[in-house]
């Protein structure tokens, strides 16, 4: 029987409960420190893929069709937006400031895409940021909350996506030229 | 005026510094005015100040001539000093500034074969001169792409246009952050900075061995010149790879992101759009640590014993509503009657015309009226008399009611 670190079941735990482990926690530098048997470990149990990126670690799963993470990237861009158009430096404020919860909600509600927004999760707004809360992407404390590392992989997200059109964009440009 | 003066100018530029700067705003990028707007700008200036202008002044004092197209060209040596003024520089593109450039290594060549002391004296005041430009050229650029960068990270107006912003972003940093750093780039044998290092070599050396007291001073003043200009360029340097450089790349992403989420949410009914998958982080699983195929097997085996649907017993409740009598329409009857002389027993008698069971809630729903502001009570015996209700009962006063008369 082999071995497994002491940390094993709250890592096994956390990640199967769907959450973010962020660093500095000691349970993602074990995870990268065993990074090759804990991605066999997920694959062969559960048939679910590890995820280990500079800063957090997440299971994913193909199979998994989840409206949630739909609707918290709406929220996210949206937000964004807001931040952009208002003249502050949005990843600046998302990476490492705070909101109140009442102003974000009023941001949102003003957002000339609230119409898109109300029909998702996010229209029940301090239910939608407990969801999130659970899954670590994001820290309640009092009426404020705050975006962990996590939201990085969104930006990526997002990062990904404009390459993409980049690409088409330069790819029709060719074809027409 | 026969001979223009120095002092005149300043006196002009103080005079009308407001309207000098106007035409200069105008004039730019390629510093050519309009006539219209000139002679408009000379009429609106002319109206609240003192003393006026006139074109034939702006020529007098050499601001401006007028090109063969009748529009106003304004004189070079205003361009210069007065974006010096206003701290506002055109941007040259770099490859103009290296051909500008390039007279430092002929320069320095000749410099090295020369033989006559005066020649040697002339290359090496011309050297000063270029270094001395090239300095101040680098310097503008800079600072004004500083600035340029500032605005376009805070989003200022003309940049609210995202993927305007990101286009100026890249085309900065590909047009002028990259060539600059390669005209500045230390390693680089045919960069502006590797010429400063040779000629600084050249002259630590000549500065002491040169024939002449006078060429030890004329290499001596290179010397310096080439020290300091090191000096300042390691400083222009740093503001390009540390503060702009990480400042466009840091524009660029950010305007990546939000291009990235507008695609996102435009197409939010059509998944298929994005090309990219959307992160799937799954949902909480804790307790079904077990393989999903088992589960959905194990499901349809226990399925099958499932045919039969579960009895449900419901226990029924009847609720019961009691009936309450209708005050407003009971004190109209009340009222009708003009004047009732035992009130409770009216009450009973009333409520027993609607109903047989008579309980207390009932009886005070109805006595209740008695505290209705048009409605006067009188009571005069200590008389009681006993009703039974069928709740209760109760012994009551024999009270007169009748209807107030308004004032």
């Amino acid at each position: 029987m082999r071995e497994y670190p002491s940390e094993h079941n709250k890592i096994v735990s956390e990640l199967l409960d769907g959450k973010f482990i962020i660093s500095p926690s000691p349970l993602f530098y074990k995870i990268q420190e065993l990074e090759d048997d804990y991605f066999e470990f997920f694959t062969k149990s559960f048939n679910y893929n590890l995820n280990i990126e500079a800063e957090f670690a997440y299971l994913s799963s193909d199979e998994v069709n989840e409206k949630r993470t739909r609707d918290f990237t709406l929220f996210l861009a949206i937000l964004s937006r807001e931040l952009d158009y208002s003249g502050k430096n949005f990843r600046d404020k998302i990476e490492l400031g705070s909101f109140d919860i009442n102003e974000t909600e009023q941001l949102l509600r003003q957002s000339s895409k609230w119409e898109i927004l109300e029909k998702t999760t996010v229209s029940e707004f301090e239910k939608f940021l407990k969801t999130w809360r659970g899954k670590n992407l994001i820290v309640l404390d009092g009426n404020k909350f705050k975006f962990t590392k996590a939201v990085k992989l969104f930006f990526t997200f997002a990062i990904e996506i404009a390459e993409e059109k980049l690409k088409e964009k330069t790819n029709e440009e060719n074809t027409n030229a | 005026m026969i001979k223009l003066s120095g002092k005149y100018i300043l006196k002009f530029l103080q005079n009308h510094y407001e309207f000098v700067q106007d035409a200069f705003n105008y004039s730019k990028p390629d510093f050519i005015i309009d006539i219209d707007i000139l002679e408009k700008l000379i009429e609106e200036y002319n109206i609240s100040n003192e003393p006026k202008i006139s074109l034939s002044k702006l020529i007098d004092v050499k601001f401006c001539r007028q090109l063969p197209t009748k529009d106003f060209k304004i004189n070079r040596s205003y361009v210069d000093f007065l974006q010096f003024l206003f701290d506002d520089f055109t941007l040259d593109l770099p490859q103009t500034l290296k051909e500008r450039y390039k007279t430092i290594f002929e320069l320095f060549s000749a410099l090295k074969t020369e033989t006559k002391t005066s020649k040697t004296t002339i290359l090496i005041q011309n050297i000063i001169n270029v270094i001395d430009v090239f300095l101040n050229d680098i310097h503008r650029q800079t600072q004004r792409l500083l600035s340029d960068t500032e605005s376009l990270k805070v989003n200022a107006d003309e940049y609210s246009d995202l993927s305007k912003r990101l286009e100026k972003a890249v085309f900065w940093i590909d047009e002028y952050i990259e060539p600059l750093n390669k005209i500045l780039e230390k390693g680089h044998p045919e960069s502006f900075y590797s010429a400063l290092v040779e000629i600084q070599k050249y002259t630590s050396e000549k500065q002491y061995i040169a024939n002449s007291f006078k060429l030890k001073r004329e290499y001596k003043k290179l010397y310096g010149a080439v020290v300091y200009a090191r000096a300042e360029l390691d400083q222009n340097l740093q503001k390009l790879t540390r503060e702009l450089r990480p400042l466009l790349d840091r524009v660029k992403s950010d305007s990546i992101i939000l291009s990235g989420f507008y695609h996102f949410v435009e197409n939010i009914d059509y998944p298929e759009n994005y090309a990219v998958p959307i992160p799937s982080p799954i949902k909480k699983t804790k307790g079904s640590a077990i393989f999903k195929e088992f589960h959905s097997e194990a499901e349809f085996f226990v399925d099958q014993f499932n045919y039969k649907t579960s009895d449900v017993y419901y226990e029924e409740q009847i609720e019961e509503l009691e009936w309450l009598p209708d005050s407003t329409y009971f004190k109209e009857q009340l009222l009708n009657e003009n004047k009732v002389d035992d009130f409770y027993l009216w009450c009973f008698n009333t409520l027993k015309k609607h109903t047989d069971e008579i309980t207390l809630s009932k009886f005070f729903s109805l006595t209740n009226l008695l505290l209705e502001d048009d409605l006067v009570a009188e009571y005069k015996t200590d008389e009681r008399k006993i009703i039974d209700l069928k709740d209760a009962s109760i012994k009551i006063p024999k009270v007169k009611v009748y209807e107030r008369i308004p004032k």
